[in-house]
């Protein structure tokens, strides 16, 4: 994938598939045989984030579904939901410039990188709230500060778990999972 | 076939809703059968005659984009692919043929001679246990071809052109596939099921089936002689001399 990202070779189609890809490796590898042993998996970004990012590019909402059918439906989606201002400040100041793909600017948007950012992100931010009703997924305002996102997020998390067998997730901590 | 054919083309699902619809005049031919059968050979002496009769002529391979192919051979050295994995990984290379060969050719006028098409992949994953629904809906954005050609045959006339030709690999074995530890079994087994996957397919989408087992320049009669009625009826044209001898007009 980073051969394709590296040429810009891409198109919206490859780029969904090529993902869909790194995230059926994942899904066999990384999250199945942890959850069939009864642990937490814990997903950081699942199917929802190429559901918005590659209809912002172009894909048919529908194909891109299909792709995704084998995946299995989390029992918990976070959605930390951020205005687009605050996002670019804080991918600015964590570094020098924007990547290609996540400035969209494959997309042709506008030859600017921040202004393309801005268009671009802002659509993926669009779709991104018709998903959280779509598939009610639990949204957290990732602009407040982290200990109190922090304490919203437990609240959620330890309510799905109120019947979480500990003893079968071998270990009196339980056992997490973290697929990247 | 029916002589008069409409022109017009269609995607198989949602297609590429992002591509602009232009006028695709060129015409995309996919010559499918299993792993063996003779398909390059036969292609590779479709495309003189049907220059000789004025087309432009472009060829397209499974596995062959610049993207993909290297990433695939790799990943299959590895061994650590799932039928998911394989499918998606087929399909990424197909999408990429289609959107920078396939079509600016047939936008160009080009005709298209496309070596395995999505059936291929339709044929394998069906083989390889994944949920054919599935195999189709992540094809929805594929051009159907105009014409399909089937090249047929059975497992028992495919064995010894494989042994003779470049013998029985891992992959066309069906090796992956755990069916047996011996090559000429686990062949056999898998071809089988493969072509029996190929004949309804064949019969499904109305692929024009022919047989594989005849001699090369026999089995290209066959093939130039329904390319050129579809040509025929697609141009209102009259058709292309297909040639008693197919072969003899290659040079």
């Amino acid at each position: 994938m980073q051969r394709g990202k590296k040429k810009n070779l891409l198109t919206p189609t490859t780029f969904s598939l090529l993902h869909a890809v790194d995230f059926a490796d994942r899904l066999t590898y990384q999250i199945l045989p942890p959850l069939k042993a009864g642990m937490i998996v814990l997903a950081d970004r699942y199917v929802y984030t190429a559901f918005a990012r590659d209809v912002a590019r172009g894909v048919h909402p529908d194909w891109v579904r299909a792709v995704y059918s084998p995946a299995l439906r989390p029992d918990l989606t976070l959605y930390f939901r951020v205005p687009i201002d605050i996002s670019l400040e804080r991918l600015l100041s964590g570094r020098a410039k924007l990547k290609y793909h996540e400035a969209g600017m494959d997309v042709g948007l506008s030859a600017d990188p921040v202004e393309s950012f801005r268009m671009f992100q802002s659509h993926v931010l669009e779709i991104y709230d018709q998903l959280t009703t779509e598939f009610g997924m639990r949204p957290i305002d990732a602009a407040a500060e982290i200990p109190d996102q922090q304490k919203v997020v437990r609240t959620m998390v330890q309510e799905i778990l109120r019947d979480y067998d500990l003893e079968r997730a071998n270990g009196k901590n339980g056992a997490t999972s973290q697929p990247r | 076939m029916a002589p008069h054919r409409s022109h017009a083309k269609a995607w198989y699902g949602h297609g590429l809703p992002y591509v602009a619809k232009k006028r695709l005049p060129g015409h995309l031919i996919a010559i499918e059968g299993t792993d063996g059968v003779g398909r390059s050979a036969q292609i590779e002496l479709l495309r003189p005659w049907l220059e000789l009769e004025g087309y432009a002529v472009s060829n397209t391979g499974w596995t062959r984009s610049p993207l993909l192919s290297e990433t695939i051979n790799e990943a299959k050295a590895g061994h650590q692919l799932t039928v998911t994995t394989f499918s998606l990984l087929y399909a990424a290379d197909f999408a990429d043929r289609l959107e920078h060969e396939i079509l600016p050719a047939l936008q160009a006028g080009f005709i298209v001679i496309a070596d395995r098409y999505m059936y291929t992949a339709f044929a394998r994953n069906t083989v390889m246990g994944a949920d054919p629904d599935w195999t189709r809906e992540v094809f929805g954005m594929a051009l159907v071809p105009d014409l399909v050609l089937y090249l047929d045959i059975d497992v028992e006339s495919l064995i010894p052109r494989v042994i003779m030709g470049k013998g029985m690999d891992y992959w066309e074995s069906g090796m992956h596939l755990a069916l047996g530890t011996d090559l000429f079994d686990s062949f056999e087994r898998y071809q089988s099921r493969l072509i029996d996957e190929y004949r309804r397919l064949s019969s499904e989408f109305g692929f024009i089936s022919v047989d594989a087992r005849l001699p090369i320049e026999e089995l290209q009669g066959e093939l130039r002689k329904h390319i050129a009625e579809y040509l025929s009826g697609a141009n209102g044209k009259p058709r292309p001399e297909s040639g008693e001898n197919g072969v003899s007009r290659k040079e």
